[in-house]
């Protein structure tokens, strides 16, 4: 067995940390392109606020390729992108630019739904008033949909952390890194149970915190 | 008084896949300025569409509608948002921003138009105190109920002081006493600052309630126009008979031709001159208990009715009733008693009703 001293504790803590940085980093990056594209998306189908349809169709398509390729495949073919961004291709840093790149247009998607939840009839109304689509979408879709929004951000964010831990396979760091590189390369089974119970514990705190947040935000119950 | 409303000859065309559809076919309309109009028809007869060309939320497939003498087919995209802007609009929805405070939702329409923050809010908290909801300011639309919600609406369509309020089934989701103040509410807002207030309706109660003019629409074409008086007491086309005399309420309309009539094989009561007058409103009771009926042969004395507002909802009885109780102070206490034993809510009334 192993022995637990400072070393092995602050490698662990060292995970969490890079962990915590790579799925933080990812996710607003991910919503910096995927927010945007979902709100495009939203507004361009044909029951959006400024349908047009060949416009809908790229993105539809783009959107369905990117989220088709495996990630580790993304991983690795993204490497020249990913060096050229931010440097290199390998640790906490060079992982987010390909969980980037993955997480944009499965949130495009988060956002797309969210965003078409909101009763057409509240639109109409802002269209009465003499709204801009703009102002529409500023006002209106954003803020109506913001449970369903913020519910989305606490599915991407388990789903980023997934994906980070899976970077650890090239060499991505965190908590994953050192589950494959202890737990599986090195059959140090404890280490491997400790960072996945680290794992596990980090995606129910927050998805609580992200649920809770939703609840107490959302004013559609007396 | 000019006319604030000129259709001419308004088409309006959807094509789905399958099919073209004909929402509307040539209609003409115009309104008066300070008019509340009533626009009636059955469901699908085209006049939500109707409402919607009146701002442009629908782009007409043909013809003119003029908005104060001015051509809304003419109209940038900017300018047509300013007019909107100054044509208030309530639905059958409410369409309240959920997420956001009664003030809030008031002062929306003000921040569209790019009003100065505190003017908008001090307008806003004057809205709501129109419409008697001063003490929800801060409070969200799910907390209020389907009247309240509407006062809301009201006030927030009232807010860029638009001179033109299209009303789109505003109350048809709402029971009939919350309809009563509603539109007692728009007939204030009529007559006091003089808005012009477009009715979309399949109730013909509520035009008779508040409407001056009515025009009766039936697959998208308009078939009969006027005062709303002439109209109701003499329906010419089809649809017209057919909305008044088998309409939603063809009780009162009864009541209001003729006085009111006893069972036609009995012989007519003598002329009742009810000194005291009940309202009951039924909730709970079962659409099957004939209570009204085995009151009168419990009492062996006869009841007028007033005004009846019922239907059966799933088996139970929703709707108020007006009586007009025999002159017997005794009789008059113990039928009080006999409703309000049956779970009637009883409340007397005064004045004509």
């Amino acid at each position: 067995m192993f022995n637990w001293d400072a070393t092995v504790v602050n490698m662990i803590l060292k995970g969490i940390a890079e962990t915590l940085y790579m799925t933080c980093v990812s996710t607003i990056f991910g919503y910096v392109l995927g927010l945007p594209l979902g709100v495009l998306c939203a507004v361009s189908d044909k029951e959006g606020i400024r349908p047009n349809q060949p416009l809908y169709r790229v993105l539809d398509i783009v959107i369905n390729i990117v989220r088709s390729i495996p990630f580790l495949i993304l991983l690795i073919v993204l490497i020249p992108f990913t060096r050229f961004v931010v440097g290199k291709s390998y640790g906490s840093t060079g992982t987010i630019v390909p969980l980037v790149i993955s997480a944009a247009p499965f949130i495009a998607r988060m956002v797309e739904s969210s965003i078409k939840e909101v009763d057409h009839g509240v639109v109409e109304a802002a269209q009465s008033m003499g709204a801009s689509n703009w102002t529409i979408i500023r006002k209106v879709l954003l803020p109506e949909s913001r449970v369903s929004l913020i519910t989305g951000v606490t599915i991407v964010f388990g789903t980023v952390l997934g994906y980070s831990a899976m970077a650890g396979t090239v060499g991505g760091g965190g908590l994953g890194d050192i589950a494959i590189r202890y737990g599986y390369y090195r059959y140090q089974a404890d280490i491997m149970i400790v960072t996945v119970i680290l794992l596990v514990a980090l995606t129910q705190i927050f998805q609580f915190a992200g649920m809770k947040l939703a609840s107490k935000l959302d004013r559609r119950r007396a | 008084m000019s006319d604030i409303i000129e259709v001419k000859n308004l088409v309006k065309t959807f094509t789905t896949k399958d099919a073209t559809i004909e929402a509307l076919k040539g209609i003409d309309l115009n309104i008066e300025e300070g008019d509340v109009f009533g626009i009636i028809g059955m469901s699908g007869a085209g006049k939500s569409t109707l409402v919607r060309c009146l701002n442009f939320l629908e782009k007409p497939t043909s013809g003119t509608v003029m908005v104060e003498g001015r051509e809304l087919e003419s109209l940038k995209d900017a300018e047509l948002r300013k007019l909107r802007g100054s044509i208030g609009m309530i639905f059958q929805g409410f369409n309240l921003l959920m997420q956001s405070n009664v003030i809030t939702n008031i002062m929306f329409p003000l921040e569209i138009a790019g009003a100065d923050k505190d003017k908008a809010l001090e307008r806003a908290r004057t809205l709501l105190k129109t419409v008697d909801l001063a003490e929800k300011e801060k409070a969200y639309p799910a907390q209020l109920s389907g009247g309240q919600k509407q006062r809301v609406a009201i006030a927030r369509a009232l807010a860029t002081e638009p001179r033109i309020l299209l009303c789109d089934e505003a109350t048809s989701a709402l029971d009939p006493q919350t309809t009563a103040s509603i539109l007692e509410l728009l007939r204030k807002i009529n007559k006091e600052m003089g808005v012009t207030i477009v009715v979309i309706t399949h109730q013909m109660s509520v035009v008779r309630e508040i409407c001056n003019n009515v025009a009766i629409i039936e697959d998208g074409a308009l078939v009969e126009t006027g005062r709303v008086a002439e109209i109701f007491a003499h329906p010419k086309s089809k649809a017209a008979k057919r909305l008044i005399i088998e309409g939603k309420d063809p009780d009162e309309w009864e009541a209001q031709n003729k006085a009111i009539a006893g069972n036609g094989s009995m012989e007519l009561p003598a002329e009742l001159h009810e000194d005291r007058k009940i309202r009951i409103v039924f909730q709970t009771n079962s659409s099957y208990e004939p209570v009204i009926a085995n009151m009168i042969l419990r009492f062996g004395k006869p009841v007028n009715i007033l005004r009846a507002d019922t239907k059966n909802v799933g088996g139970t009885a929703k709707g108020e009733m007006i009586l007009g109780l025999p002159k017997e102070r005794d009789t008059q206490e113990e039928m009080i008693k006999y409703l309000k034993e049956r779970d009637l809510a009883v409340e007397e009334v005064t004045g004509n009703v």
